[in-house]
């Protein structure tokens, strides 16, 4: 079995590896009794280093709009320490109803064959959430909120979801936030009833689908002084050097966050309308169906009515009255349709006008900064 | 046995019939700083008794005529070694590339890295491995330095392999040293800015998410930082107190230069006009959220 394991090039003789402690697997019914960590409300989520650049390079290199991935790490005193990723592959067929399940199949299908080879190098190897990259804060969408909803159901403490704003990023300002869904959008979701009176009841506009957890970048100390060896500038060898190479340096300072031209702002702009547009269309649907809906209402409230009467004319002329339960099968009144994705796409104009907001900030800021100079 | 007259026909004739097209040797490596961070990820985890070093394996793009090679991500492989023998878990090797090229499937198998600077005859028998992996182009070897040793200096060094001896020999192998460059992408930059001021702060934790308000708040701080240092060091020169340096005054003379000073009314105009337009997105963007605002409450009244 030894050999197998360690199929070692020709020319060793393969040791024989070094006996692995092997553990009993918890029995499911005392699992739940075990499990301290679960007790402890989550905190804050603490991001590792390596997993900042993991993500922002998958992100970078994705073709396409959204990337996601798994984010693998443990709970430790109402703390979420992450500190490996797994960037999932993109499937081109995520949509709407399959990609819930297929999703949801993915990641734990992918995490069997993922983390059992993390763990053995000694990384953590839970899956603790996963991580979503999206431009100018678009991140409210079916996709995010059917994965979280499973996660929510699988994981201990639920899983976070971690967002990275790419366009916030090329501006200078790496950006990671991380979310959960609040229970009052989990138990909505959970019965997916989202009609009008399962809103109210639940209290919920887009503001309270998902709960921010306040998130920490943290970079271990053999990173940190990794990362200062590499800032260090050195004095060129060259004599006559120009003040640009003056001093190298691997990783010179940046000041990109000083750059006066607002990039991205009007395709920010143009997302809103896109986004507005969007809701509009959802709009004009559930407007649709709740006409009908009060169509065939007053449809059936006036048959009721008609029998009524025809019954009371009935019992004047002491004849037995038609019955009126048969209102329910003579008219299907259609279920009231579903506010979630209108919700999710308010959700949307909001966090891009907060973005369109922010930047607009900041650059009156600049304007007046320079002028003054 | 009968060509046993000389060796050199022997070497001859191989190299001919067997490998036409000998791809050249890269000359330059970029790695990007991902797999850095991952490779002392690994050395952070590791067994500290088993293993003095980890190795893993290299993954990235060479350039069309193979000259450079991108270095983009790199994973840890299980491996031990004594003073008999080394030995590299290829099982585990293999489930990992399969799993990376799934995601990433431009990235194929550079070579392999290791930590600590020392390159020894396990090296070259890794190496030689990796050259199966590899062929028909070069493996690299990158040598991370941590500089968790003491007396050592953190770096990085990157290396090919040429053969030596008349019999090349799997455990012979000479290192030659390749340049190596850190290379990400500009967008790629705040985030380790962020990780280098996180390194810097007080338990090397910072909150998030940081407002761009906030972000051009630290970097003005830095500015005015570096504009006070010159100022001091001029002052210092101008008091005499000490030495000024020729060339510097030189540098700071044609930066000033470079501060432009437009015509006054042109100025004013199109600051006015940007002025206009900024505060007309704000205005856009208070409107919209008030909206979307609204619009969500109203979903919720019913009659």
């Amino acid at each position: 079995m030894s050999i197998d394991l360690f199929r070692s090039p020709v020319w060793t003789l393969p040791p024989p590896p070094p006996a692995a402690p092997t553990y009993e697997a918890i029995p499911p019914s005392m699992s739940k009794v075990i499990d301290i960590e679960a007790e402890i409300p989550l905190q804050v989520v603490q991001l590792d280093g390596l997993v900042v650049t993991k993500i922002l390079k998958h992100s970078r290199e994705a073709t396409s709009a959204t990337v996601h991935g798994l984010l693998l790490g443990l709970d430790l005193d109402g703390t979420l320490e992450v500190s490996n990723s797994f960037a999932l592959p993109h499937h081109v067929s995520d949509e709407d109803e399959k990609s819930a399940k297929s999703s949801g199949m993915r990641i734990h299908d992918t995490r069997r064959q993922c983390c059992g080879p993390y763990g053995e190098v000694q990384a953590d190897d839970s899956v603790v959430g996963f991580y979503q990259a999206t431009s100018l804060g678009a991140f409210f969408n079916q996709n995010l909120v059917e994965i979280q909803a499973i996660h929510q159901d699988k994981l201990r403490h639920g899983g976070v979801v971690i967002v990275h704003d790419l366009s916030l990023t090329a501006r200078g300002n790496a950006s990671f936030r991380a979310f959960r869904l609040t229970p009052a959008f989990l138990d909505a979701y959970k019965k997916s009833n989202f009609s009008t009176s399962s809103l109210v009841n639940h209290r919920l506009t887009f503001s309270s689908i998902l709960e921010e957890i306040p998130l920490q970048v943290r970079t271990n100390p053999l990173l940190g002084s990794f990362l200062g060896s590499l800032t260090k500038s050195t004095p060129s060898l060259l004599p006559d050097a120009t003040p640009e190479t003056a001093r190298s340096s691997v990783l010179p300072p940046s000041f990109s966050a000083l750059d006066l031209g607002t990039t991205g702002l009007t395709r920010n702009l143009e997302q809103i309308i896109e986004a507005v547009d969007n809701y509009r269309t959802e709009e004009g649907n559930l407007a649709y169906l709740s006409r009908q809906i009060a169509r065939e209402r007053a449809r059936a409230d006036m048959y009721v009515a008609k029998r009524k009467e025809e019954n009371a004319a009935r019992v004047a002329q002491d004849l037995a009255p038609l019955p009126e339960e048969d209102v329910a099968r003579l008219f299907k009144i259609p279920a009231e349709p579903s506010r979630l994705e209108s919700m999710l796409l308010l959700g949307q104009i909001d966090a891009y006008g907060k973005s369109l907001e922010s930047t607009a900030s900041s650059g009156l800021i600049k304007m007046y900064g320079v002028r003054s100079i | 046995m009968a060509l046993g007259g000389s060796s050199a026909v022997h070497i001859q004739s191989s190299t001919i019939s067997s490998a036409p097209p000998i791809p050249r040797t890269p000359s330059s490596i970029t790695i990007h700083p991902v797999a850095l961070f991952s490779i002392l990820d690994h050395y952070l985890r590791r067994n500290d008794e088993l293993q003095p070093r980890v190795i893993g394996t290299l993954l990235g793009t060479r350039s069309p005529d193979n000259t450079t090679i991108h270095v983009r991500s790199s994973f840890a492989v299980l491996h031990s070694e004594n003073e008999e023998q080394v030995a590299v878990d290829m099982e585990y090797h293999r489930t990992m590339y399969e799993l990376h090229s799934r995601v990433t499937p431009k990235e194929t198998i550079v070579g392999w890295y290791s930590t600590g600077s020392n390159l020894n005859t396990y090296s070259a028998l890794i190496q030689n491995f990796y050259s199966q992996e590899t062929a028909p182009h070069q493996a690299i070897h990158v040598a991370l330095n941590t500089g968790a040793e003491e007396g050592e200096e953190a770096g990085v060094q990157a290396y090919v392999s040429s053969p030596v001896g008349v019999f090349p020999k799997p455990e012979n192998c000479i290192f030659v040293p390749v340049p190596v460059r850190l290379q990400f992408q500009e967008a790629e930059r705040s985030g380790l800015d962020l990780l280098t001021q996180t390194a810097l702060s007080p338990n090397s934790t910072t909150a998030q998410p940081v407002t761009s308000i906030a972000n051009l708040d630290a970097t003005l701080n830095t500015v005015s930082q570096m504009i006070d240092r010159v100022l001091t060091y001029v002052r210092q020169v101008l008091a005499g107190e000490v030495e000024g340096d020729k060339a510097l005054g030189r540098y700071l003379m044609d930066t000033l230069g470079v501060a432009a000073i437009g015509e006054k009314g042109a100025e004013d105009k199109a600051f006015n006009a940007s002025l206009q337009d900024t505060l007309m997105i704000s205005y856009l963007a208070n409107l919209v959220r008030a909206q979307a605002e609204v619009s969500a409450r109203l979903a919720l009244v019913t009659s």
